[in-house]
């Protein structure tokens, strides 16, 4: 056959006709607009809108976009005002008068009023640990006029402005008062907030991406910005949440520009990050997680003081951090019960502590408790790598000392159900369950449940200490930092020597993003998305 | 025929309640509390018992499992839940993607598996049938994700000729449609175009040996009219029963190809139910899977009526 020149000239036009054709496609759907940013948030898809219905993370970020706080922290974790323009507390310490400022509206165009605020840290109150508080103290919470409230307490309550700051899950988001009138069993699914950000219904995708607008009516605060506290301005039109499942292919986005943020990648992803030119890796919350152990207090052997006293001494901070966290610059040991770098953090009892552990101190201290080779189980979450690394390094750590650990692997889902049993290891039950929680919260011995020691009322693994429960209960009546400081010294020294949990390490995971994406704040339990920008 | 059609679709609503039974049965028994995960990590167990008492998970297997039926008898398969939406709603939204890619994919696949079986059987033993032989077993042995990570890497990062992930409703243009499509079908054609052409090859070569192909070729057909028109038809019997349960397969088993290019389809769905144990929509996807399952097989057993007319029900 033969081919001539027309021929060829014909083919090779075909040809690049209908190699270009895709890119022509792709440049023709691709996000052009700069003022749109696609991130995947790393928490998982949005499935629940309500932030007092639940406490997960993807739904606290959802809240901070489109809700707005009475108080919110700063930069240096301290109480600002937010929607709250002023506020005054009696001489005795039992009222305080809280005035809402001018010009804060729903994103329906009606006002927001005190009665709304009302309503709100009422159904708040009914979930949150440090809103619990406020109610049981609480004498009286109503409103004066359309922009001003009070709390009247039957006896002060120095951690007040605190609990309402917190960005902790769950978060006291305002809402509408005919929302916030459901009870918090109940889910409210109006998405009406009276933040920066709106939520656009017509653009959700369940399952694939959710779209937020710019809330134009929104005035932010005169201060400047400073963590979660002062002006809170969009310089983006839209921001768009894509749920890809797949840590690879949503890595595979990011390089190609299709997405603009990735919310925790994979460890193993951090050297392909920094060897592109277009990526960074940014460590946003920068009291990172501390990855701690629960103990079954109600379960031999750790109902024995000795046997958690063992496995203090037993872990090696340092190899934990290793598995968990492999790059160095992610990873660090922490002694602390508050935690590193917190307000809090200290030094107290801390003479366990031993680069290495103390394996041989270990094996002692469960020869002591009478240990017997009991079945010890650990569960094992399989599908979070460090949890499931750190479950693993610790079966093989008691396993050294002569202790008879198995592991129970199972997805999440099934860890959070099994380790709500309290029975025994033949009905279901079990010893060990490794978790983790921000480091922030770890400031926190209202809000979080990590610190409770109320035995069956406790979180899992239902730690009792009654001498440690009755210094957490002053901690609300403190106001002065001071006074706080001292008094974690007491709870820290009381928490080493009964063993509530034990800690593995603190880890950062770093967000990955492209370089023209700038300005994110970095502030633990949220992702703010004012105040970023798009190049 | 009508009496044969009836009897089946009798049997497809049996069917169909003991798949409900199972899974019913099956996701109660298996480890994993919808609420403690609704609720989040750091919930009370008050929390956690209050989202439990107004979902109905203490009330007693049998009031549920009732609850349940009677919905579904009256066309409702419940909420999800975690959205609180309708999960018929939740899962005709996923249908676009998932129906999208399984009727390319099948369109793909049947084209090119038919084809490369009836040249690698009129081949037999050659270069051809070799070459493609070697190409159905590679199809057949690579995982379906190593292939989309290759073509995302190929295709979508190196050349920048493709969208890496994502998907545009035929409603918004064919352009993206199908440019979002392309990866995807071309991963998941794969191993169907290995399998259609093996049954394809083995089918051809039967009815090749036929005598009457001897008669055909010693009255001078064509080569293509041998193959198309007279040994094609007679080896499709096969061919349309690997077509049927591939289609079928394909509908249920699109998840990972759906979860590495980030379709929002209905294998997503359902993973995702999996993991938060959103009951309500696991048992809503079993069960309208099983009802296709027993629909696909139906109408291919009467297609074989038009393949073959020997055959009568």
């Amino acid at each position: 056959m033969r081919i001539s020149r027309r021929d060829l000239v014909k083919t090779g036009l075909a040809a690049g006709v209908a190699v270009s054709i895709p890119r022509v496609l792709r440049a023709q759907t691709a996000s052009t607009a700069a003022r749109t940013v696609r991130m995947v948030m790393g928490s998982g898809d949005l499935r629940v809108f309500d932030p007092i219905y639940t406490t997960a993370t993807i739904t606290n970020h959802h809240g901070a976009a489109i809700y707005d706080t009475l108080f919110s922290l700063d930069s240096k974790l301290m109480p600002q005002p937010q929607m709250v323009q002023k506020w005054r507390v009696s001489d005795d310490k039992k009222t305080y008068t809280f005035e809402l400022r001018d010009g804060l509206g729903w994103h329906d165009g009606s006002p927001v009023t005190a009665a709304d605020c009302v309503a709100s840290i009422r159904r708040w109150g009914q979930v949150a640990s440090g809103g619990q508080l406020i109610l049981e103290r609480a004498k009286d919470i109503s409103k004066m006029d359309d922009k001003t409230f009070t709390i009247a307490l039957k006896e002060p309550l120095g951690l007040l402005i605190d609990i309402l700051a917190t960005p902790l899950s769950s978060c006291p988001y305002m809402m509408r008062e005919k929302d916030a009138k459901r009870p918090a069993t109940e889910q409210v699914t109006a998405n009406i907030g009276s933040g920066p950000f709106k939520f656009n219904e017509a653009l959700a995708r369940p399952g694939a991406s959710f779209s937020y607008d710019r809330n134009e009516k929104y005035v932010p605060r005169k201060e400047p910005s400073d963590g979660l506290a002062g002006a809170k301005i969009v310089n983006v039109d839209r921001v768009i949440w894509e749920n890809i499942a797949d840590e690879q292919t949503a890595f595979a986005a990011l390089q190609a520009g299709e997405i603009d943020f990735l919310g925790a990648p994979p460890v193993d992803f951090y050297s392909a990050v920094e060897g592109d030119p277009n990526l960074n890796l940014q460590v946003l919350d920068k009291t990172g997680s501390n990855v701690y152990v629960r103990l079954n207090f109600l379960q031999k052997p750790f109902d024995n003081v000795k046997a958690r006293q063992a496995m203090l001494h037993l872990i090696d901070q340092e190899a934990f951090v290793r598995v968990m966290s492999p790059n160095p610059k992610y990873g660090r040991t922490v002694t602390s019960v508050f935690g590193n770098d917190t307000l809090y953090s200290n030094d107290e009892n801390t003479g366990w502590y031993r680069k290495g552990g103390d394996p041989e101190k270990a094996r002692q201290l469960f020869k002591e408790a009478g240990y017997a080779g009991e079945k010890i189980v650990i569960l094992q979450p399989t599908n979070i790598a460090f949890l499931s690394h750190a479950s693993q390094l610790l079966a093989a750590e008691l396993r050294k000392i002569g202790v008879n650990a198995e592991l129970a692997p199972s997805d999440w889902g099934g860890v959070v159900t099994r380790r709500a049993n309290k029975g025994p290891i033949e009905s279901g039950g079990w010893n060990i369950f490794i978790t983790s929680g921000s480091g922030y919260s770890q400031g926190d011995p209202i809000g979080n449940v990590f610190f409770l020691a109320n035995g069956d009322k406790a979180w899992v693994g239902w730690p009792k200490s009654d001498e440690f429960e009755a210094l957490r209960t002053k901690w609300a009546d403190v106001d002065a930092l001071e006074t706080r400081k001292a008094l974690a010294r007491k709870m820290q020294n009381v928490w080493w020597d009964f063993v509530g949990s034990v800690m593995l390490g603190q880890t950062f995971w770093p967000i990955a993003r492209r370089k023209n994406l700038t300005g994110l704040i970095g502030m633990p339990s949220v992702i703010p998305m004012w105040n970023m920008q798009k190049a | 025929m009508a009496a044969y059609i009836l009897h089946r679709l009798v049997w497809t609503v049996v069917v169909m309640v003991m798949v409900g039974i199972f899974v019913f049965l099956l996701l109660r028994l298996a480890p994993g509390d919808p609420a403690a995960i609704l609720a989040g990590d750091s919930a009370t167990p008050q929390m956690i018992d209050g989202i439990r008492e107004k979902l109905g998970f203490n009330d007693p297997l049998p009031v549920q499992f009732v609850h349940w039926a009677l919905g579904i008898l009256l066309g409702d398969f419940g909420t999800s839940i975690f959205t609180g939406r309708p999960v018929l709603e939740l899962i005709s939204q996923r249908l676009e993607p998932t129906i999208s890619l399984t009727i390319l994919t099948m369109i793909v696949s049947v084209t090119i598996g038919v084809s490369f079986g009836v040249f690698a059987a009129w081949r037999s033993g050659g270069l051809i049938d070799r070459v493609l032989s070697a190409f159905a077993t590679l199809g057949f042995s690579v995982p379906v994700f190593v292939v989309g990570y290759f073509l995302i890497y190929l295709f979508a990062i190196k050349s920048q000729w493709l969208p890496v992930q994502g998907y545009q409703s035929a409603g918004h243009g064919l352009g993206p449609w199908i440019l979002r499509l392309i990866l995807p079908t071309l991963t998941l054609s794969l191993p169907y175009i290995a399998f259609i052409a093996r049954i394809a090859r083995a089918s051809m070569l039967e009815v090749l040996s036929e005598d009457y192909m001897r008669t055909a070729a010693a009255k001078g057909a064509s080569s293509f009219s041998m193959l198309f028109h007279h040994a094609l038809k007679n080896a499709g019997v096969p061919i349309l029963t690997v077509i049927g349960i591939s289609f079928t397969s394909l509908i249920g088993g699109v998840v990972i190809t759906e979860t590495v290019f980030n379709i929002p389809g209905v294998g997503r769905l359902v993973v995702d139910a999996i993991n938060n144990r959103d009951y309500p929509i696991i048992q809503g996807m079993l069960i309208l899977v099983s009802g296709l399952y027993v629909v696909v097989n139906l109408a291919v057993d009467l297609a074989y009526i038009l393949v073959d007319p020997r055959i009568r029900y």
